[in-house]
């Protein structure tokens, strides 16, 4: 079996006083800061592989540094030490309305999300009655974006972002979205797709959607790896330190 | 699918958003240039009756210099915000990242091309004359497309780490717009700060632009400076937006 994700050694660090906006006035002041100063480490030294075909959660809790390790396998964070080798694409369901634009309509989103993932016009014009049907837009085919509800938009991101066929599946929390009958659905493609061999990367709490699809387990904790092993290896260490067993 | 795929796409849908929900849709692309000519020709020969200022006929004297400033103006205010716009596809798309800034570039600059036939047609109707240096407007195009990276490159990541980045750029745009030969020419300029206009890349771009229409006194010189200037812009540019990019990354 071929090694598709391989995390070598990975460390990333945020700016302690994280602020969004700097203005102008304090780049050039370099006013002092309350906050403490400096760096801190949110993942250091990472190290894992994932084989093809393998599903693996991926859980800990909030401000563990899940989202940022899924973000480095996804290609948009780079590691400030390390590296994360990803062999093949990946699907990204991180963001999933994000990659929509909401000035276009429906029909324009499917042909610039799933092109901008790798698909060509032919591709896209082969799977668009699948991507249409399992969103449920049909009558909002030539509608703009913005005037979608929120649960149209989420199920339209995932069912173009789940049509790519690519390899490797990022999940980040949103493995199934929207009402009760559509989760449903979703939980059936994701099966579907990790049936055909595709490899799964999941992020969440949720244990059910962990025992549910996977069977290895990694627990993040302050930002290393306390856990790799099987699933339920994981979830216990998980549960033992939060003391708390949901679901 | 290659990097030139994903660029093709995003200017595309560009191209589209700028168009989608408006009546007259491309004609706006025309309509833009040309009121600003109209207003700067009303103003200056109508109005002050300034006799003597750029070169004749004035209004396609205009145009060359708007056309070309418009996709500037329009490109460096676009690709500076464009990681901050596209924040989300940027956290969730991977793609090489310059090519967000590429994409605001290629799209002001397809906007650009598409209102050429403006100057055919002003050309026409003016029945001014052109001559075989109207070959230097492939060139000028180059070489504005590299400055205008190197500037993008610079922008987008400062923008993203200072948003008020942009807002400073407003007023140091409109600045450069009168301080650029754009309403008038270089020889319009005192000859002893005629150097210094030199230093301004657009100087020499404008005046390849410009060079098949009517003679340009020190076409040479002016492109020599904004080349040299325009490539130490891009490679600045692609230096300092690869150190950059992780912090930018962290922070979009």
């Amino acid at each position: 079996m071929s090694i598709v994700i391989e995390v070598n050694n990975v460390g990333i660090s945020f700016k302690r006083n994280r602020k969004r906006n700097f203005s102008v006035r304090e780049l050039i002041l370099q006013q002092k800061n309350t906050s403490p100063k400096g760096e801190f480490w949110a993942l250091r030294n990472i190290n894992f592989k994932v084989n093809e075909g393998e599903a693996v959660g991926l859980m800990g809790a909030n401000g563990q540094g899940k989202s940022t390790l899924l973000r480095i396998i996804a290609g948009v964070l780079i590691p400030d030490e390390g590296t994360a080798t990803i062999q093949g694409g990946v699907a990204p369901l991180i963001e999933l309305t994000g990659g929509l634009k909401s000035d276009l309509t429906a029909r324009d989103n499917i042909y610039l999300v799933a092109g901008l993932h790798g698909l060509s016009k032919t591709e896209v014009k082969k799977r668009f009655n699948n991507i249409v049907e399992f969103a449920e837009v049909g009558d909002f085919l030539d509608t703009p974006v913005r005037h979608f509800s929120s649960g149209m938009k989420i199920r339209l991101g995932f069912s173009i972002v789940t049509s790519i066929d690519e390899p490797i599946i990022l999940v980040d929390e949103a493995l199934a979205v929207g009402d009760a009958a559509f989760k449903e659905k979703c939980y059936i493609r994701m099966k579907d797709l990790l049936n055909q061999g595709k490899t799964l990367f999941l992020v969440s709490h949720k244990e059910k959607d962990l025992k549910e699809f996977c069977t290895r387990g990694l627990y993040l904790k302050q930002g290393s790896l306390a856990v790799d092993g099987t699933l339920s290896e994981a979830l216990n260490a998980y549960h033992q330190d939060s003391g708390v067993f949901d679901d | 699918m290659g990097k030139f795929g994903a660029l093709r796409i995003l200017i595309y849908r560009d191209l589209q958003i700028r168009y989608a929900g408006t009546w007259l849709g491309y004609l706006w692309t025309l309509l833009d240039p040309l009121a600003m000519a109209f207003i700067y020709w009303l103003v200056f020969t109508q109005i002050i009756g300034a006799k003597n200022i750029g070169e004749q006929p004035y209004i396609l004297f205009l145009l060359t210099g708007i056309l070309s400033w418009t996709w500037f103006n329009g490109s460096v205010t676009d690709s500076a915000r464009s990681l901050v716009v596209e924040s989300k596809m940027v956290r969730s798309i991977s793609i090489p990242r310059y090519l967000w800034i590429i994409k605001s570039i290629g799209a002001k600059g397809t906007e650009f091309l598409l209102a050429f036939p403006i100057l055919i047609i002003i050309t026409f109707i003016t029945q001014a004359s052109v001559n075989l240096e109207i070959f230097w407007i492939i060139f000028a195009i180059i070489l504005q497309f590299l400055l205008l990276s190197g500037i993008g490159l610079i922008l987008a990541p400062l923008t993203v780490l200072a948003r008020d980045t942009s807002n400073l750029l407003r007023i140091l745009l409109r600045m450069m717009f009168y301080l650029t030969p754009i309403i008038y020419g270089i020889s319009d300029i005192p000859e002893r700060f005629q150097i210094l206009s030199y230093f301004n890349p657009m100087t020499g771009i404008i005046s390849m632009y410009r060079a098949g229409f009517w003679a340009e006194p020190n076409l040479i010189t002016a492109v020599i400076f904004s080349t040299i200037i325009s490539l130490a812009v891009f490679v600045v540019g692609v230096t300092f937006f690869k150190r950059i990019e992780k912090t930018v990354l962290k922070e979009v």
